[in-house]
């Protein structure tokens, strides 16, 4: 399996080459085209219950398609929806991370999916939902973005505090605090941006350039409002 | 070759932030650490640690991995592990007081846990008696969830029963009954204001007294009904009426109260072995299924206005309705499900008189036609 990201910038695709038998898993609705060698299978993810809590937790799609090269090798054309960068990472085995709902394209056949509860507080003052998505195993993986992704490294101890609407995906070896960024908690509710997580390393926090519910907010003021 | 698998990352200053992935080992004295060569074929190279030089510590985003650190030759190194099977084997090896912060930390996650865990306990109670009161009545809570569902899942849930259904009827494809049920249906629909329905009929040859509509916009009419009918307006009325079921989404208001709405959306989304039952279950609940009194007048009033609309004639429905209640009662199918009272007739001849005298503009079928298309009987005679 190889990938390669066409378009780098604001509207990039992933093309992946599937050698014959292999198989990937993706987003639904992110396959844009492929080669005819390839099956695309609509698959829940972590069994029934699995997909319907994530689809009512997560907001994520209840199906991820499984593209896969049944009638020898080929390639798959993948996208996102939103505009933004794609990232390749490759899970090794013990790295693993954290992903916001939105932020995963596709993934290896050899990577694990798990939705992840939160506690109540991170759930709620997080931005990214009670639930999240769990990468883990073997192989690559694709996140998608909204705008430019930015990695941060963290050394051992080092801090980094990110905006939670700007969080795409982080190790599981750091740790997170969620705190207000102004003064006073009533502020940090009805300004709605209020929340920021401290992060404190080591390990890679991928954050994005643009925040989705700031960019819908400055979209629907253009929207006329009917009764 | 024996690829090794690593069961850790290690960080220091020469390895990426993102960690070295490295294969720990738990000896009698220490730790043995085998970092994986980047490249194909290159050497992969070993370093002991003793426990004596060890800082053990929990940490990760769950507190739930040891984190091992220590100054090593090339300077500052921190170890995190969280396979159980090498956490056990350290916590067996290493001296008690090395593991004793792991310890605390290990109660500190399980209290942690706990709490979560009450918190969403009462969360989800709080939810499960919202689903209860739904569950026991409030229309309120019923139609706010009918407002979540979309209409594309309401259309697969009519359509599978629709589909299954006619699987074991004869259909009638093509001929006079066919155009004139879809015209009167297209000349109602097209009086619907933003109408998320594309509505399709089917004329089923049965002597059958009946028509239905599933949710989401699949009607059938049975060939019995049509020959009762006196006139085209008559059938339009029923089809008014049917038709108005769909549009204020009765049936899902039915479903949701009889089955709740995960199963609704359960099967909805899919359809994996197990919900081919309920599946099953659910098409004989939507053919059999009974509206409330309030849902039968709500289609009755908005059928009427349809009509009026649509310039059909209005008097139809309530002719048909009230002929065929005094007539035969008793073999009319159609009023086992929609049971004939005065107080109905009453309601609909009230509205009727409220509204103004509407043009009428005839269907472009002659009835007498469509009737004789029909064919004869096909059970016993009436
Ligand atoms: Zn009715």
């Amino acid at each position: 399996m190889k990938s390669e990201i066409l378009y780098p910038g604001a509207f990039p695709m992933a093309r992946v080459e599937l050698g014959s038998g292999e198989q990937i898993k993706a987003e639904s609705g992110a396959m844009v085209a492929c080669s005819p060698t390839i099956d695309i299978e609509s698959k829940m993810e972590g069994g029934f219950l699995g997909a319907l809590s994530r689809k009512f937790l997560t907001g994520e799609k209840f199906f991820f398609q499984t593209l896969k090269a049944t009638r020898g090798a080929g390639e798959v054309l993948l996208a996102p929806t939103v505009p933004g960068e794609i990232v390749v990472l490759e899970l090794d085995g013990v790295n693993e991370y954290m992903v916001q709902k939105d932020g995963f394209l596709a993934g290896a056949d050899g990577i694990t999916i798990d939705s992840q509860m939160q506690s109540m507080s991170r759930g709620l003052l997080g931005g990214e939902g009670f639930f999240i998505l769990k990468m883990s195993g073997k192989g690559m993986l694709l996140l998608n973005s909204f705008g430019a992704v930015h990695k941060i490294e963290l050394k051992p101890g080092q801090e980094y505090i990110v905006d939670n609407s700007h969080l795409v995906a982080w190790s599981t070896t750091t740790s997170y605090n969620i705190e207000k960024a102004t003064s006073g908690w009533v502020a940090s509710f009805t300004s709605g941006e209020g929340f920021v997580c401290r992060f404190r390393g080591p390990g890679l926090v991928y954050i994005q350039s643009r925040n989705p519910g700031g960019f819908g907010a400055w979209v629907r003021q253009f929207i006329p409002v009917t009764e | 070759m024996n690829e090794l698998h690593p069961n850790a990352l290690c960080f220091g200053d020469e390895f990426p932030a993102s960690g070295a992935p490295c294969l720990v080992h738990v000896e009698g004295q220490g730790m043995t650490i085998t970092f994986l060569s980047d490249h194909e074929g290159g050497e992969s190279r070993s370093e002991f640690v003793e426990f004596s030089q060890l800082n053990i510590s929990a940490g990760g985003l769950d507190h739930n991995q040891l984190v091992a650190a220590w100054v090593g030759p090339a300077g500052q190194r921190m170890l995190y592990l969280k396979s159980p099977e090498l956490i056990r084997a350290f916590r067996h090896t290493a001296p008690s007081q090395l593991s004793q912060p792991l310890e605390q930390a290990a109660e500190q996650v399980r209290q942690v846990r706990h709490r979560h865990r009450m918190v969403w306990g009462l969360v989800s109670g709080t939810v499960l008696a919202m689903v209860l009161g739904l569950w026991f009545g409030s229309d309120l809570l019923v139609e706010l969830a009918v407002d979540r569902i979309p209409v594309e899942w309401e259309q697969k849930l009519g359509e599978s029963t629709y589909r299954e259904f006619l699987a074991g009827q004869s259909v009638t494809k093509d001929g006079p009954a066919v155009s004139a049920v879809t015209e009167m249906t297209q000349r109602l629909a097209s009086q619907v204001p933003n109408n998320p329905y594309r509505f399709e009929v089917t004329v089923v040859k049965s002597d059958v007294v009946n028509a239905f509509a599933l949710p989401g916009g699949y009607i059938v009419v049975f060939t019995g009904l049509m020959k009762k009918a006196d006139s085209p307006d008559e059938v339009a009325g029923v089809l008014a009426h049917e038709l108005n079921h769909v549009l204020q989404r009765h049936g899902l208001e039915r479903i949701i109260k009889q089955l709740g709405f995960v199963a609704v959306v359960s099967i909805a989304l899919g359809n994996p072995p197990g919900l081919g039952g309920i599946m099953k279950q659910l098409g004989i609940e939507l053919m059999t299924l009974k509206f409330g009194r309030a849902q039968e007048t709500e289609a009755d009033m908005t059928g009427l206005q349809l009509l009026y609309r649509a310039k059909i004639n209005p008097d139809g429905m309530i002719t048909f309705f009230q002929r065929l209640a005094e007539k035969d009662e008793g073999r009319v199918e159609w009023f086992s499900t929609h049971p004939m009272s005065s107080a109905r007739a009453d309601r609909l001849k009230a509205q009727l008189a409220e509204m103004p005298k509407q043009n009428i503009e005839p269907f472009s079928f002659e009835w007498s036609k469509v009737q004789g298309a029909l064919g004869s009987s096909l059970g016993s005679a009436p």
